[in-house]
């Protein structure tokens, strides 16, 4: 028998549901007219993409609403609905509500499906021509996309997975037999505290945009496979291209910003599956672009045009499919949900790799090709040579990051490298060499044939400058490594070459984007190896602490423990740990720095706080904090805490152990924290003592002053006779117990029990700090990318409305 | 020869050189027996935490030294040294990944994976990498 339960709002979900249907069918209806539209001719051409554009509105719409349900059902708090419950909770602040929404799998597609629509709908105002067979390809990506969301059973395959789901349907507890379970459920499991950080608002959605433009290009390239325009789609499709190379790139950075600012590996890349499945497909695309400029200026390098830009999105796809389908299993430490979706994922993939192969191979034999060879003196030839390298780069970024896809299919049991810095490095550092020197190169010759001579000619001041500046940076920062050496002097040559590109477009600087994009890689790159080659660990114990026999010597200690206020000495700096501080869920750690000259003493000091949290389910999750210079960074986190809860309760005072005093004599006992002095007896006792001894025989108190390093106090405990019976009432303070026991006339002492305070286990807390010289260049170079990359952007969509006006006129 | 067939040389030779070397310096997932037997290669051994009152970390004493027993698939067991803390969460986790070398009995692990029951991610594991100290090549 049904249960009929009581309080759910089932409403929202059933709209929702209904949305994503209308989505799906929406969306599939598009691209079957926007087809048709492509291959109709004439008068039937236009009713059919008519057609194609209000099924497109009317996806969009839907996917609009279920944005909106998802957001409403997160935001109110109904967590009888699984993705609210499994990724929200009451007390997460608004602006990460957004976060908990994009956490989930489903919200991740439903983000990209959105960039889509925005771009689309941007499209088919601008398209043109275009828009019919660009707008079927973007189409048949939100048909893919929208079914991720559908969550039905089709001969038991499971097709998508609804965000609409209730917490009852996702789960089987014995709690869904009563009617009234919801009464039980109250709050969220919550969002990771990991992803509770301000860079997780904005680096999604920007990643995501970034995700979404690379189909522009892709749907262009198979517009133009298709119509046998081979040169036509690039001018409009350009602009879009480094659109999205911009976006990818800036959603990169900030994934390394954000590892960087509230991760604890140390560090902003630690080429990670994850971080790598994003990267692979912004390699090629920035190939791309470049040799998409030289066909436009050349007709050179058009089937290398064609391949970078279809399998950049093929990439795109299976960085989801890397991602999405827990293929990755345990090598990453990003953690995964598999929805059971793989096999899905894997269609999508196959559709969009048969799509591209299919056209690109029927056409293969068509493309316009020259007959002679470029000039090795041109700038299209070293653009083609450029665009080689990152894909070679790309291809190994690739090959080890699958390495989990290969066990897969192979049945083999291959582990990643063991040391996957050295590993990437010994590759991707002399393609940064290589593309580096190239940016000048390809920079400073001219398109079609440049004069060696006068190329020679212009090589030559930034070449001097580039010897200058390598000896500037690699003598001081003691960089003697040679391939360092030779980055260094790359990134240096890229950045005056490039400068001395941008001197000769002073007077058209809207056109200077290529050289501006080329400077901020060469900062970024002398920023990643600065900070990386001269990466420095302070917290290494200098105390002369014997470990014992069995440790090497040598061992570097990357991890110092500090008891709270004892200084202790680490390169540099005296450091001390202060105390901590608690806002739940955030435990925060004061560590004090005191930087010291060369005569120890106090150049100028900081406090930082790192912060923990002590999560029941995942252990220390450890964020850093970072103090930030000009010319470097501190960074600190800590590795271990005491976990208060885990420390056994002691009892508050220790033993308490039986003084005997003369009194009269002002006789003294030393204690452990307090000196006691007894000053006398006093029968005058205060009121309220008065009245608690009122009529007894005797009652007396013991004058008792305790002094401290902070001040001195005085505790007066009583000792009464009343009726006969003995009546003790005793003094505490913050320290000290003290109960008077007895009188002794006859020897004229008295005998008092003094307990002191237990002081608990001592507090210590144990640290890394890390220090990143000159990462700042690697900020400041991101930043001049991406305003190279906007203005270059701008350049190209000028020129694509040129050259459209031109062709109307 | 045209250039171009030269620059294609060198793409398919770079290009098998990157294969090579993701070949070369991929690890394998192996037991203590074979770890044993090759002391000089890096493995990733996979178990579970054994002995668990014989764990010994002492941040009072070396913030830096966390020994562990670990039984591997076929239950052979040895003493683990990781030259770091003490991943907070040890104790729970259900299967442990450990990546180094062996020295003599002991293996000297440079990293370690832990698999914990996951609060966030309802139907599976979290992952959780922990990297030890750099110790200079001998």
């Amino acid at each position: 028998m049904d249960v009929q339960y009581i309080g759910e709002n089932l409403l929202p979900g059933k709209l929702g549901h209904a949305f994503v249907i209308l989505s799906f069918i929406a969306s599939l209806f598009a691209f079957i007219a926007y087809s048709f539209s492509s291959a109709k001719v004439e008068n039937q051409e236009l009713s059919w993409k008519r057609l194609g554009r209000i099924a497109f509105w009317i996806h969009g719409l839907s996917v609009i609403g279920i944005v909106v349900t998802l957001f409403f059902i997160i935001y109110f708090h109904y967590y009888e609905y699984f993705y609210a419950w499994s990724h929200a909770s009451r007390a997460l602040p608004t602006h990460y509500i957004v976060s908990a929404f994009w956490e989930g799998q489903e919200g991740s597609f439903l983000l990209w499906t959105f960039w889509h629509i925005v771009i689309g709908l941007v499209l088919m105002y601008s398209a043109k021509n275009w828009e019919a067979p660009v707008m079927a390809v973007v189409s048949l990506a939100q048909v893919a996309l929208s079914s991720m969301l559908i969550g039905v059973y089709v001969l038991e395959y499971k097709i998508g997975s609804s965000p609409f789901i209730l917490l009852r349907e996702a789960m089987e507890a014995p709690i869904f037999a009563q009617a009234n379970y919801l009464e039980f459920i109250t709050d969220g499991n919550g969002l990771n505290p990991l992803l509770q950080n301000p860079w997780m608002v904005i680096h999604p959605p920007v990643l995501f945009l970034g995700f979404a433009s690379t189909i522009v290009p892709f749907a262009f390239a198979l517009a133009g496979l298709y119509k046998r325009d081979y040169s036509g789609w690039i001018t409009p499709a350009l602009p879009w291209t480094l659109f999205g190379v911009m976006i990818l790139g800036t959603g990169i950075i900030m994934g390394g910003a954000w590892a960087y600012e509230s991760l604890n590996f140390g560090g902003y890349w630690a080429w990670d599956p994850v971080e790598n499945a994003s990267l692979v497909p912004w390699l090629t695309m920035i190939g791309a672009v470049h040799v998409m400029n030289a066909y436009k200026r050349t007709g050179n390098s058009l089937p290398t045009t064609f391949i970078l830009v279809i399998v950049t999105f093929i990439l795109i796809l299976y960085a989801t499919f890397l991602t999405r389908s827990g293929v990755l299993g345990d090598s990453s430490v990003h953690s995964f949900t598999d929805l059971g979706m793989s096999g899905q994922l894997l269609v999508f993939l196959g559709i969009f790799v048969i799509l591209g192969v299919y056209f690109l191979v029927k056409r293969w034999k068509e493309f316009p090709r020259k007959s002679e060879e470029e000039s090795t003196y041109s700038r299209e030839f070293w653009l083609f040579i450029g665009s080689l390298v990152l894909m070679l780069s790309a291809f190994q970024v690739l090959a080890t990051t699958s390495i989990p896809v290969f066990n897969k299919i192979f049945g083999t049991n291959v582990a990643p490298p063991a040391d996957p810095i050295g590993h990437y490095n010994q590759w991707q550092l002399p393609m940064a060499i290589l593309i580096l020197v190239l940016t000048t190169i390809g920079q400073l010759l001219k398109y079609k044939k440049s004069s060696p001579a006068e190329f020679y000619k212009r090589l030559m001041w930034p070449f001097i400058a580039a010897v200058g500046l390598t000896l500037a940076v690699f003598i001081p920062y003691e960089i003697y490594a040679g391939p360092y050496i030779a980055l260094i002097f790359a990134s240096a040559f890229a950045l005056f070459g490039n400068l001395e590109m941008m001197r000769t477009q002073f007077k058209k600087i809207k056109t200077a984007g290529a050289a501006v994009a080329h400077i901020g890689f060469a900062l970024m790159m002398l920023g990643v190896l600065i900070s990386s080659a001269r990466k420095e660990v302070v917290s290494i114990n200098q105390s002369g602490y014997s470990y014992g026999e069995n440790f090497d010597e040598k061992a570097n200690r990357e991890n110092v423990l500090l008891w709270k206020d004892e200084p202790l000495e680490m390169n540099d700096y005296r450091v001390t740990y202060v105390g901590d501080s608690v806002a739940e869920p955030n435990h925060y750690y004061k560590v004090f720095y005191e930087k010291l000259n060369a005569d120890r003493t106090v150049a100028y000091s900081f406090m930082l706080t790192p912060n923990a949290q002590i999560n029941p389910k995942m252990g220390l999750i450890a964020s850093p904090d970072t103090k930030h210079y000009l010319g470097h960074d501190l960074y600190t986190h800590v590795t271990q805490v005491i976990d208060k809860s885990t420390v056994k309760d002691q009892p508050a005072y220790k033993d308490p152990k039986a003084y005997t005093f003369k009194v009269n004599q002002a006789d003294t006992v030393m204690l452990a924290d307090n000196l006691l002095i007894l000053e006398g007896l006093n029968t005058n006792l205060s009121a309220e003592m008065a009245e608690k001894t009122a009529g007894a025989e005797i009652a007396v108190s013991a004058r008792l002053k305790v002094k401290t390093l902070q001040g001195d106090r005085m505790l007066e405990p009583v000792y009464a006779i009343k009726n006969g019976t003995e009546f003790r009432y005793d003094a505490t303070d913050e320290a000290l117990q003290v109960s008077f026991q007895k009188i002794d006339p006859k020897s004229g002492t008295i005998q008092l029990l003094i307990a002191e305070k237990n002081p608990g286990p001592k507090e210590y807390v144990i640290m890394k700090a890390i220090k990143f010289p000159m990462i700042n260049l690697l900020w400041l170079g991101t930043v001049v990318l991406v305003i190279g990359f906007s203005m270059a952007v701008m350049d190209r969509y000028r020129e694509a409305k040129r050259i459209e006006s031109r062709a109307t006129a | 020869m045209k250039r171009t067939h030269l620059i294609l040389i060198v793409l398919i030779a770079t290009a098998i050189g990157v294969i090579i070397s993701t070949v070369g310096d991929s690890s394998s997932y192996e037991t203590f027996e074979v770890a044993r037997e090759n002391p000089d290669e890096e493995y990733h051994v996979v178990g579970t935490l054994s002995r668990p009152e014989s764990m010994m970390y002492n941040p009072e004493v070396d913030a830096n030294l966390f020994t562990f027993y670990l039984k591997d698939g076929k239950g052979e067991e040895h003493e683990v040294v990781y030259y770091g803390t003490k991943p907070q969460d040890f104790e729970r986790s259900e299967q442990v990944v450990i990546v180094g070398k062996m020295e003599g009995e002991r293996f000297n692990a440079q990293k370690i994976l832990t698999k914990c029951p996951s609060k966030y991610t309802e139907d599976t594991v979290e992952v959780k990498e922990h990297v030890a100290t750099p110790q200079p090549q001998n």
